[in-house]
Protein backbone atom coordinates (compact mmCIF):
# COMPACT_ATOMS: atom_id res chain seq x y z
CA UNK A 1 0.00 0.00 0.00
CA UNK A 2 2.70 2.46 0.92
CA UNK A 3 4.88 4.19 -1.65
CA UNK A 4 2.00 4.78 -3.97
CA UNK A 5 2.02 7.98 -5.95
CA UNK A 6 -1.56 9.25 -6.09
CA UNK A 7 -2.87 11.48 -8.85
CA UNK A 8 -5.68 13.81 -7.90
CA UNK A 9 -7.77 15.36 -10.62
CA UNK A 10 -9.58 18.24 -8.98
CA UNK A 11 -12.37 20.46 -10.25
CA UNK A 12 -11.37 24.12 -10.33
CA UNK A 13 -13.70 27.05 -10.82
CA UNK A 14 -14.15 30.33 -9.06
CA UNK A 15 -17.42 32.19 -9.67
CA UNK A 16 -15.57 35.44 -8.90
CA UNK A 17 -13.47 34.92 -12.02
CA UNK A 18 -16.00 33.59 -14.55
CA UNK A 19 -13.61 34.40 -17.39
CA UNK A 20 -11.56 31.35 -16.36
CA UNK A 21 -13.72 28.40 -17.43
CA UNK A 22 -14.28 25.34 -15.20
CA UNK A 23 -11.45 22.82 -15.57
CA UNK A 24 -9.88 19.75 -13.99
CA UNK A 25 -6.42 20.29 -12.51
CA UNK A 26 -4.01 17.48 -11.66
CA UNK A 27 -1.81 17.14 -8.58
CA UNK A 28 0.42 14.34 -7.40
CA UNK A 29 1.07 13.27 -3.87
CA UNK A 30 2.85 10.41 -2.07
CA UNK A 31 0.40 8.28 -0.13
CA UNK A 32 0.99 7.95 3.62
CA UNK A 33 -0.31 5.46 6.19
CA UNK A 34 -4.02 5.89 6.97
CA UNK A 35 -4.34 8.85 4.65
CA UNK A 36 -7.86 10.18 4.21
CA UNK A 37 -8.98 12.47 1.43
CA UNK A 38 -9.19 15.16 4.10
CA UNK A 39 -5.48 14.80 4.83
CA UNK A 40 -4.61 14.64 1.15
CA UNK A 41 -6.49 17.84 0.29
CA UNK A 42 -4.93 19.70 3.18
CA UNK A 43 -1.47 18.64 2.09
CA UNK A 44 -2.20 19.66 -1.47
CA UNK A 45 -3.24 23.08 -0.26
CA UNK A 46 -0.28 23.47 2.07
CA UNK A 47 2.41 22.12 -0.22
CA UNK A 48 1.23 22.67 -3.78
CA UNK A 49 -1.60 25.13 -4.21
CA UNK A 50 -2.78 27.58 -1.51
CA UNK A 51 -5.65 28.75 -3.75
CA UNK A 52 -7.54 25.42 -3.52
CA UNK A 53 -10.96 25.84 -1.86
CA UNK A 54 -12.74 23.13 0.12
CA UNK A 55 -14.67 22.79 3.40
CA UNK A 56 -13.97 20.91 6.61
CA UNK A 57 -14.85 21.32 10.26
CA UNK A 58 -14.92 18.15 12.31
CA UNK A 59 -12.85 15.71 10.16
CA UNK A 60 -14.77 12.89 11.91
CA UNK A 61 -17.97 12.42 9.85
CA UNK A 62 -20.07 14.48 12.24
CA UNK A 63 -20.48 17.96 10.81
CA UNK A 64 -21.30 17.07 7.21
CA UNK A 65 -19.32 19.89 5.62
CA UNK A 66 -16.83 17.85 3.57
CA UNK A 67 -19.25 16.09 1.19
CA UNK A 68 -18.00 16.04 -2.40
CA UNK A 69 -18.03 13.86 -5.51
CA UNK A 70 -15.24 11.34 -5.06
CA UNK A 71 -14.66 9.43 -8.28
CA UNK A 72 -18.11 10.60 -9.31
CA UNK A 73 -19.97 9.55 -6.18
CA UNK A 74 -21.02 11.70 -3.25
CA UNK A 75 -19.14 10.93 -0.07
CA UNK A 76 -17.43 12.49 2.93
CA UNK A 77 -13.78 13.35 2.25
CA UNK A 78 -12.87 12.90 5.91
CA UNK A 79 -14.36 9.39 5.95
CA UNK A 80 -12.76 8.29 2.68
CA UNK A 81 -9.43 6.53 3.00
CA UNK A 82 -7.09 6.69 0.02
CA UNK A 83 -6.14 3.05 0.59
CA UNK A 84 -9.64 2.12 -0.61
CA UNK A 85 -9.20 4.18 -3.79
CA UNK A 86 -7.39 3.59 -7.10
CA UNK A 87 -4.19 5.49 -7.96
CA UNK A 88 -6.21 8.14 -9.73
CA UNK A 89 -8.83 10.02 -7.78
CA UNK A 90 -11.13 12.63 -9.29
CA UNK A 91 -12.74 15.09 -6.93
CA UNK A 92 -15.59 17.43 -7.79
CA UNK A 93 -17.95 19.57 -5.70
CA UNK A 94 -21.46 18.33 -4.88
CA UNK A 95 -24.00 19.23 -7.54
CA UNK A 96 -27.37 20.91 -6.78
CA UNK A 97 -25.92 23.20 -4.09
CA UNK A 98 -24.61 26.68 -4.80
CA UNK A 99 -20.98 26.52 -5.87
CA UNK A 100 -18.77 28.70 -3.70
CA UNK A 101 -15.60 27.75 -5.55
CA UNK A 102 -13.57 24.64 -6.41
CA UNK A 103 -14.82 21.91 -4.03
CA UNK A 104 -16.70 24.20 -1.71
CA UNK A 105 -20.50 24.42 -1.89
CA UNK A 106 -23.08 26.18 0.25
CA UNK A 107 -25.28 23.49 1.80
CA UNK A 108 -26.25 25.81 4.65
CA UNK A 109 -28.83 27.88 2.80
CA UNK A 110 -30.43 24.76 1.34
CA UNK A 111 -30.74 23.07 4.73
CA UNK A 112 -31.93 26.22 6.41
CA UNK A 113 -34.71 26.34 3.82
CA UNK A 114 -35.45 22.67 4.59
CA UNK A 115 -35.80 23.36 8.28
CA UNK A 116 -38.10 26.29 7.62
CA UNK A 117 -40.29 24.43 5.12
CA UNK A 118 -40.60 21.31 7.27
CA UNK A 119 -41.02 23.45 10.40
CA UNK A 120 -38.48 21.18 12.01
CA UNK A 121 -39.56 21.58 15.58
CA UNK A 122 -42.19 19.92 17.78
CA UNK A 123 -45.61 21.52 17.35
CA UNK A 124 -47.61 21.21 20.53
CA UNK A 125 -50.09 23.15 22.63
CA UNK A 126 -48.89 21.54 25.84
CA UNK A 127 -47.10 23.95 28.11
CA UNK A 128 -43.68 22.73 29.13
CA UNK A 129 -43.28 22.15 32.82
CA UNK A 130 -39.59 21.93 33.78
CA UNK A 131 -40.52 20.50 37.19
CA UNK A 132 -42.49 17.50 35.92
CA UNK A 133 -41.00 14.10 35.19
CA UNK A 134 -40.39 13.65 31.48
CA UNK A 135 -43.03 11.66 29.63
CA UNK A 136 -41.92 8.23 28.58
CA UNK A 137 -41.67 7.10 24.98
CA UNK A 138 -41.64 3.47 23.92
CA UNK A 139 -38.33 2.17 22.73
CA UNK A 140 -39.15 1.33 19.08
CA UNK A 141 -40.49 4.86 18.51
CA UNK A 142 -37.46 6.42 20.12
CA UNK A 143 -35.23 4.23 17.95
CA UNK A 144 -37.10 5.18 14.78
CA UNK A 145 -36.81 8.88 15.59
CA UNK A 146 -33.16 8.47 16.38
CA UNK A 147 -32.56 6.70 13.06
CA UNK A 148 -33.89 9.71 11.16
CA UNK A 149 -32.12 12.15 13.47
CA UNK A 150 -28.72 10.75 12.57
CA UNK A 151 -28.78 12.88 9.40
CA UNK A 152 -25.74 15.19 9.46
CA UNK A 153 -27.06 17.38 6.61
CA UNK A 154 -24.06 16.68 4.39
CA UNK A 155 -26.16 16.73 1.21
CA UNK A 156 -24.84 13.47 -0.28
CA UNK A 157 -28.39 12.16 -0.86
CA UNK A 158 -29.27 15.34 -2.72
CA UNK A 159 -26.13 15.27 -4.86
CA UNK A 160 -26.77 11.61 -5.65
CA UNK A 161 -30.40 12.13 -6.70
CA UNK A 162 -31.14 12.41 -10.43
CA UNK A 163 -34.42 14.25 -9.81
CA UNK A 164 -32.77 16.78 -7.50
CA UNK A 165 -30.11 17.31 -10.18
CA UNK A 166 -32.70 17.87 -12.90
CA UNK A 167 -35.28 19.85 -10.91
CA UNK A 168 -34.21 22.54 -8.50
CA UNK A 169 -37.50 22.52 -6.57
CA UNK A 170 -37.42 18.81 -5.66
CA UNK A 171 -37.12 18.30 -1.91
CA UNK A 172 -35.05 15.13 -1.88
CA UNK A 173 -34.32 12.45 0.71
CA UNK A 174 -32.91 14.67 3.48
CA UNK A 175 -36.11 16.72 3.41
CA UNK A 176 -38.47 13.73 3.37
CA UNK A 177 -36.46 11.98 6.06
CA UNK A 178 -36.88 15.06 8.27
CA UNK A 179 -40.63 15.06 7.64
CA UNK A 180 -40.79 11.35 8.51
CA UNK A 181 -39.03 12.08 11.79
CA UNK A 182 -41.76 14.48 12.90
CA UNK A 183 -44.58 12.33 11.54
CA UNK A 184 -43.65 9.49 13.90
CA UNK A 185 -43.00 11.69 16.91
CA UNK A 186 -45.97 11.30 19.31
CA UNK A 187 -45.18 14.69 20.87
CA UNK A 188 -45.85 16.49 17.60
CA UNK A 189 -49.55 17.34 17.33
CA UNK A 190 -49.54 18.44 13.70
CA UNK A 191 -52.44 16.89 11.73
CA UNK A 192 -51.41 14.70 8.79
CA UNK A 193 -53.16 17.15 6.45
CA UNK A 194 -50.50 19.72 7.26
CA UNK A 195 -47.71 17.38 6.12
CA UNK A 196 -49.76 16.45 3.09
CA UNK A 197 -49.82 20.07 2.02
CA UNK A 198 -46.02 20.28 2.14
CA UNK A 199 -44.86 16.92 0.72
CA UNK A 200 -47.86 15.30 -1.02
CA UNK A 201 -46.77 16.89 -4.29
CA UNK A 202 -44.48 16.37 -7.28
CA UNK A 203 -41.92 18.62 -5.58
CA UNK A 204 -42.32 16.45 -2.52
CA UNK A 205 -42.41 12.69 -2.19
CA UNK A 206 -43.93 12.04 -5.62
CA UNK A 207 -41.00 13.66 -7.38
CA UNK A 208 -39.05 10.60 -6.20
CA UNK A 209 -38.70 8.09 -9.02
CA UNK A 210 -37.14 5.43 -6.81
CA UNK A 211 -33.54 5.39 -8.05
CA UNK A 212 -32.27 4.88 -4.50
CA UNK A 213 -28.84 6.42 -5.03
CA UNK A 214 -29.61 8.30 -1.78
CA UNK A 215 -30.12 5.02 0.04
CA UNK A 216 -26.97 3.51 -1.45
CA UNK A 217 -24.70 6.49 -0.78
CA UNK A 218 -25.83 8.01 2.54
CA UNK A 219 -22.61 8.17 4.63
CA UNK A 220 -24.64 7.67 7.80
CA UNK A 221 -26.42 4.68 6.27
CA UNK A 222 -29.85 5.99 7.18
CA UNK A 223 -32.46 3.56 5.75
CA UNK A 224 -33.78 6.10 3.26
CA UNK A 225 -35.75 3.65 1.12
CA UNK A 226 -37.94 2.90 4.12
CA UNK A 227 -38.18 6.54 5.16
CA UNK A 228 -39.31 7.64 1.69
CA UNK A 229 -41.81 4.78 1.42
CA UNK A 230 -43.22 5.62 4.85
CA UNK A 231 -43.96 9.21 3.77
CA UNK A 232 -45.26 8.00 0.39
CA UNK A 233 -47.78 5.62 1.97
CA UNK A 234 -49.02 8.17 4.47
CA UNK A 235 -49.54 10.69 1.67
CA UNK A 236 -51.38 8.12 -0.47
CA UNK A 237 -53.72 7.42 2.46
CA UNK A 238 -54.41 11.13 2.79
CA UNK A 239 -55.28 11.49 -0.90
CA UNK A 240 -57.78 8.67 -0.61
CA UNK A 241 -59.49 9.63 2.62
CA UNK A 242 -58.96 13.30 3.39
CA UNK A 243 -62.15 15.10 2.41
CA UNK A 244 -61.00 18.59 3.32
CA UNK A 245 -57.63 18.48 1.58
CA UNK A 246 -57.08 20.48 -1.56
CA UNK B 1 -44.56 30.82 -1.58
CA UNK B 2 -45.71 32.60 -4.69
CA UNK B 3 -49.27 33.33 -5.75
CA UNK B 4 -49.63 31.16 -8.83
CA UNK B 5 -48.11 28.15 -7.08
CA UNK B 6 -50.21 28.66 -3.98
CA UNK B 7 -53.35 28.56 -6.10
CA UNK B 8 -52.32 25.86 -8.57
CA UNK B 9 -50.78 23.23 -6.35
CA UNK B 10 -53.03 20.39 -5.33
CA UNK B 11 -51.52 17.59 -3.26
CA UNK B 12 -54.68 15.56 -3.69
CA UNK B 13 -54.56 15.69 -7.48
CA UNK B 14 -50.81 15.12 -7.66
CA UNK B 15 -51.03 12.14 -5.33
CA UNK B 16 -53.91 10.65 -7.27
CA UNK B 17 -51.95 10.96 -10.50
CA UNK B 18 -49.15 9.00 -8.88
CA UNK B 19 -51.65 6.34 -7.81
CA UNK B 20 -52.96 6.27 -11.38
CA UNK B 21 -49.41 5.69 -12.61
CA UNK B 22 -49.11 2.85 -10.11
CA UNK B 23 -52.45 1.29 -11.09
CA UNK B 24 -51.95 1.52 -14.87
CA UNK B 25 -48.35 0.32 -14.54
CA UNK B 26 -49.41 -2.77 -12.61
CA UNK B 27 -52.33 -3.38 -14.94
CA UNK B 28 -50.14 -3.18 -18.05
CA UNK B 29 -47.56 -5.40 -16.38
CA UNK B 30 -50.21 -8.03 -15.73
CA UNK B 31 -51.57 -7.70 -19.23
CA UNK B 32 -48.16 -7.99 -20.90
CA UNK B 33 -47.35 -11.25 -19.17
CA UNK B 34 -50.84 -12.64 -19.77
CA UNK B 35 -50.56 -11.67 -23.45
CA UNK B 36 -47.15 -13.32 -23.72
CA UNK B 37 -48.45 -16.61 -22.31
CA UNK B 38 -51.58 -16.42 -24.46
CA UNK B 39 -49.74 -16.04 -27.79
CA UNK B 40 -47.17 -18.64 -26.76
CA UNK B 41 -49.93 -21.24 -27.10
CA UNK B 42 -48.81 -21.40 -30.73
CA UNK B 43 -45.93 -23.50 -29.44
CA UNK B 44 -48.53 -26.16 -28.59
CA UNK B 45 -50.00 -25.91 -32.07
CA UNK B 46 -52.28 -23.96 -34.36
CA UNK B 47 -55.39 -25.45 -32.83
CA UNK B 48 -54.47 -24.42 -29.31
CA UNK B 49 -53.80 -20.87 -30.48
CA UNK B 50 -57.03 -20.56 -32.44
CA UNK B 51 -59.03 -22.09 -29.62
CA UNK B 52 -57.68 -19.54 -27.12
CA UNK B 53 -58.38 -16.69 -29.45
CA UNK B 54 -61.91 -17.89 -30.24
CA UNK B 55 -62.68 -18.38 -26.57
CA UNK B 56 -61.62 -14.85 -25.65
CA UNK B 57 -63.80 -13.65 -28.48
CA UNK B 58 -66.72 -15.76 -27.36
CA UNK B 59 -66.73 -14.45 -23.80
CA UNK B 60 -66.27 -10.87 -25.01
CA UNK B 61 -62.91 -10.73 -23.22
CA UNK B 62 -61.31 -9.21 -26.31
CA UNK B 63 -64.00 -6.56 -26.71
CA UNK B 64 -63.70 -5.38 -23.12
CA UNK B 65 -60.01 -6.06 -22.68
CA UNK B 66 -58.58 -4.43 -25.77
CA UNK B 67 -60.23 -1.00 -25.38
CA UNK B 68 -59.34 -1.09 -21.69
CA UNK B 69 -55.69 -1.82 -22.43
CA UNK B 70 -55.49 0.89 -25.09
CA UNK B 71 -56.97 3.34 -22.60
CA UNK B 72 -54.54 2.19 -19.91
CA UNK B 73 -51.61 2.66 -22.31
CA UNK B 74 -52.64 6.20 -23.14
CA UNK B 75 -53.31 7.17 -19.52
CA UNK B 76 -50.11 5.48 -18.33
CA UNK B 77 -48.03 7.20 -21.01
CA UNK B 78 -49.48 10.60 -20.12
CA UNK B 79 -49.06 10.35 -16.36
CA UNK B 80 -45.68 8.57 -16.42
CA UNK B 81 -44.09 10.86 -18.98
CA UNK B 82 -44.62 13.84 -16.68
CA UNK B 83 -41.44 12.65 -14.96
CA UNK B 84 -39.39 12.39 -18.17
CA UNK B 85 -36.50 14.78 -18.86
CA UNK B 86 -38.26 16.83 -21.55
CA UNK B 87 -35.86 19.75 -21.68
CA UNK B 88 -32.55 19.29 -23.41
CA UNK B 89 -30.77 20.60 -20.31
CA UNK B 90 -32.55 18.09 -18.07
CA UNK B 91 -31.61 15.32 -20.46
CA UNK B 92 -27.94 16.35 -20.47
CA UNK B 93 -27.96 16.71 -16.69
CA UNK B 94 -29.40 13.20 -16.38
CA UNK B 95 -26.86 11.60 -18.71
CA UNK B 96 -23.86 13.39 -17.19
CA UNK B 97 -25.09 12.60 -13.69
CA UNK B 98 -25.57 8.90 -14.53
CA UNK B 99 -22.11 8.64 -16.08
CA UNK B 100 -20.44 10.21 -13.06
CA UNK B 101 -22.40 8.15 -10.59
CA UNK B 102 -22.08 4.78 -12.41
CA UNK B 103 -25.13 3.57 -10.48
CA UNK B 104 -27.22 0.79 -12.02
CA UNK B 105 -30.63 1.90 -10.75
CA UNK B 106 -30.05 5.40 -12.07
CA UNK B 107 -29.11 4.13 -15.55
CA UNK B 108 -32.12 1.80 -15.48
CA UNK B 109 -34.45 4.81 -15.38
CA UNK B 110 -32.86 6.16 -18.56
CA UNK B 111 -33.50 2.75 -20.12
CA UNK B 112 -37.09 3.01 -18.99
CA UNK B 113 -37.60 6.34 -20.74
CA UNK B 114 -35.95 5.00 -23.90
CA UNK B 115 -37.98 1.78 -23.95
CA UNK B 116 -41.16 3.80 -23.28
CA UNK B 117 -40.64 5.67 -26.54
CA UNK B 118 -39.93 2.45 -28.44
CA UNK B 119 -43.11 0.87 -27.03
CA UNK B 120 -45.12 3.98 -27.86
CA UNK B 121 -44.35 3.62 -31.57
CA UNK B 122 -44.17 -0.15 -31.94
CA UNK B 123 -47.17 -1.00 -29.75
CA UNK B 124 -49.27 1.46 -31.72
CA UNK B 125 -48.40 -0.17 -35.06
CA UNK B 126 -48.80 -3.61 -33.49
CA UNK B 127 -52.29 -2.91 -32.15
CA UNK B 128 -53.29 -1.26 -35.42
CA UNK B 129 -52.15 -4.16 -37.58
CA UNK B 130 -53.96 -6.66 -35.37
CA UNK B 131 -57.21 -4.72 -35.38
CA UNK B 132 -57.38 -4.27 -39.17
CA UNK B 133 -56.98 -8.02 -39.72
CA UNK B 134 -59.48 -9.00 -37.01
CA UNK B 135 -60.14 -11.74 -35.81
CA UNK B 136 -56.92 -13.06 -34.32
CA UNK B 137 -55.96 -16.34 -36.00
CA UNK B 138 -52.73 -18.26 -36.23
CA UNK B 139 -52.63 -17.87 -40.00
CA UNK B 140 -52.96 -14.07 -40.03
CA UNK B 141 -50.43 -13.72 -37.22
CA UNK B 142 -47.96 -15.96 -39.05
CA UNK B 143 -48.50 -14.01 -42.26
CA UNK B 144 -47.80 -10.79 -40.41
CA UNK B 145 -44.61 -12.06 -38.83
CA UNK B 146 -43.32 -13.58 -42.05
CA UNK B 147 -44.37 -10.51 -43.99
CA UNK B 148 -41.85 -8.10 -42.50
CA UNK B 149 -42.94 -7.53 -38.91
CA UNK B 150 -40.37 -9.95 -37.46
CA UNK B 151 -37.75 -7.36 -36.45
CA UNK B 152 -40.45 -5.06 -35.05
CA UNK B 153 -41.54 -7.84 -32.75
CA UNK B 154 -38.01 -8.64 -31.62
CA UNK B 155 -37.54 -5.04 -30.58
CA UNK B 156 -41.02 -4.72 -29.06
CA UNK B 157 -40.67 -7.88 -26.97
CA UNK B 158 -37.30 -6.79 -25.57
CA UNK B 159 -38.37 -3.20 -24.96
CA UNK B 160 -41.72 -4.08 -23.38
CA UNK B 161 -40.35 -6.77 -21.07
CA UNK B 162 -37.44 -4.64 -19.88
CA UNK B 163 -39.67 -1.61 -19.38
CA UNK B 164 -42.24 -3.65 -17.50
CA UNK B 165 -39.76 -5.44 -15.24
CA UNK B 166 -37.80 -2.30 -14.41
CA UNK B 167 -41.14 -0.60 -13.82
CA UNK B 168 -42.27 -3.32 -11.45
CA UNK B 169 -38.96 -3.15 -9.62
CA UNK B 170 -39.36 0.59 -9.26
CA UNK B 171 -42.86 0.29 -7.88
CA UNK B 172 -41.78 -2.32 -5.34
CA UNK B 173 -38.85 -0.13 -4.30
CA UNK B 174 -40.79 3.12 -4.09
CA UNK B 175 -43.51 1.62 -1.93
CA UNK B 176 -40.94 -0.52 -0.13
CA UNK B 177 -42.76 -3.78 -0.65
CA UNK B 178 -39.55 -5.76 -1.10
CA UNK B 179 -35.99 -6.08 0.05
CA UNK B 180 -34.24 -4.39 -2.85
CA UNK B 181 -30.99 -6.28 -3.21
CA UNK B 182 -32.54 -9.74 -2.93
CA UNK B 183 -35.33 -9.15 -5.39
CA UNK B 184 -33.26 -7.81 -8.29
CA UNK B 185 -32.07 -11.29 -9.30
CA UNK B 186 -35.57 -12.73 -9.52
CA UNK B 187 -36.63 -9.93 -11.81
CA UNK B 188 -33.61 -10.46 -14.06
CA UNK B 189 -34.45 -14.18 -14.35
CA UNK B 190 -38.11 -13.36 -15.02
CA UNK B 191 -37.13 -10.91 -17.75
CA UNK B 192 -34.86 -13.43 -19.44
CA UNK B 193 -37.58 -16.08 -19.16
CA UNK B 194 -40.31 -13.91 -20.67
CA UNK B 195 -38.11 -12.58 -23.48
CA UNK B 196 -37.09 -16.20 -24.21
CA UNK B 197 -40.72 -17.26 -24.37
CA UNK B 198 -41.47 -14.33 -26.68
CA UNK B 199 -38.62 -15.25 -29.03
CA UNK B 200 -39.65 -18.88 -29.10
CA UNK B 201 -43.21 -17.89 -29.98
CA UNK B 202 -41.91 -15.59 -32.67
CA UNK B 203 -39.74 -18.32 -34.21
CA UNK B 204 -42.61 -20.82 -34.24
CA UNK B 205 -44.71 -18.28 -36.11
CA UNK B 206 -41.87 -17.49 -38.47
CA UNK B 207 -41.35 -21.09 -39.58
CA UNK B 208 -45.03 -22.03 -39.67
CA UNK B 209 -46.35 -22.70 -43.12
CA UNK B 210 -49.24 -20.46 -44.02
CA UNK B 211 -52.34 -21.77 -45.83
CA UNK B 212 -52.62 -20.46 -49.40
CA UNK B 213 -54.48 -17.25 -49.96
CA UNK B 214 -53.10 -15.50 -46.88
CA UNK B 215 -49.50 -14.88 -47.74
C1 LIG C 1 -46.17 -2.82 -22.33
C2 LIG C 1 -46.60 -1.71 -21.89
C3 LIG C 1 -46.14 -1.02 -20.63
C4 LIG C 1 -45.94 -1.55 -19.39
C5 LIG C 1 -46.15 -2.99 -18.95
C6 LIG C 1 -45.48 -0.48 -18.54
C7 LIG C 1 -45.19 -0.62 -17.18
C8 LIG C 1 -44.65 0.36 -16.40
C9 LIG C 1 -44.46 0.28 -14.98
C10 LIG C 1 -44.85 -0.91 -14.12
C11 LIG C 1 -43.89 1.45 -14.57
C12 LIG C 1 -43.53 1.88 -13.14
C13 LIG C 1 -44.61 2.81 -12.69
C14 LIG C 1 -44.30 3.54 -11.41
O1 LIG C 1 -43.12 3.74 -11.10
O2 LIG C 1 -45.25 3.93 -10.71
C15 LIG C 1 -43.67 2.26 -15.73
C16 LIG C 1 -43.06 3.50 -15.73
C17 LIG C 1 -42.97 4.31 -16.83
N1 LIG C 1 -43.61 4.12 -18.03
FE1 LIG C 1 -44.49 2.39 -18.63
N2 LIG C 1 -45.39 0.68 -19.25
C18 LIG C 1 -45.78 0.39 -20.54
C19 LIG C 1 -45.87 1.28 -21.60
C20 LIG C 1 -45.42 2.59 -21.55
C21 LIG C 1 -45.57 3.56 -22.61
C22 LIG C 1 -46.24 3.31 -23.96
C23 LIG C 1 -45.01 4.73 -22.16
C24 LIG C 1 -44.88 6.08 -22.78
C25 LIG C 1 -44.98 6.40 -23.97
C26 LIG C 1 -44.50 4.49 -20.84
C27 LIG C 1 -43.82 5.40 -20.10
C28 LIG C 1 -43.33 5.19 -18.84
C29 LIG C 1 -42.44 6.10 -18.13
C30 LIG C 1 -41.90 7.41 -18.67
C31 LIG C 1 -42.22 5.54 -16.88
C32 LIG C 1 -41.34 6.10 -15.77
C33 LIG C 1 -42.15 6.94 -14.88
C34 LIG C 1 -41.53 7.21 -13.53
O3 LIG C 1 -40.32 7.05 -13.38
O4 LIG C 1 -42.26 7.58 -12.60
N3 LIG C 1 -44.79 3.19 -20.48
N4 LIG C 1 -44.17 1.58 -16.83
S1 LIG D 1 -15.30 17.32 8.09
FE1 LIG D 1 -17.10 17.07 9.24
S2 LIG D 1 -18.05 15.46 8.17
FE2 LIG D 1 -16.16 15.56 7.17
Amino acid sequence: MADRLLTFSIFRYNPITPEIPPRMQEYQLEETMGMSLFIALNRLREELDPSLMFDFVCRAAICGSCAMLINGRPGLACKTLTQDMPDRITVMPLPVFKLVGDLSVDTGVWFRHLNVRTEAWIHTDKVFNPEAIEERMDNPTAQAIYDAERCIECGCCIGACATANMRADFMGAAFLNRIARFMIDPRDERPMAQYFDVVGTDEGVFGCIGLMACDDLCPMEIPLQGQLAFVRRKMAQMALKCARCK
Amino acid sequence: MILQKLLAKSPKLETRLELLELATGLMLFGFLQFHMFAVSSIILGVDAFNRDSARMDEYYLSYIGIPLIILALIVHGLVALRKAPWKIQEMRVFVQHSRRLAHLDTWAWGVQILTALIILVLAATHIWSVLVTWPIEAATSAARIQGGYFSNFVLLIVAAEIHAMVGLYRILVKWSWIHRKKFTNYLVYATIGMVGLGFLTLLVFYFRSIPKGLS
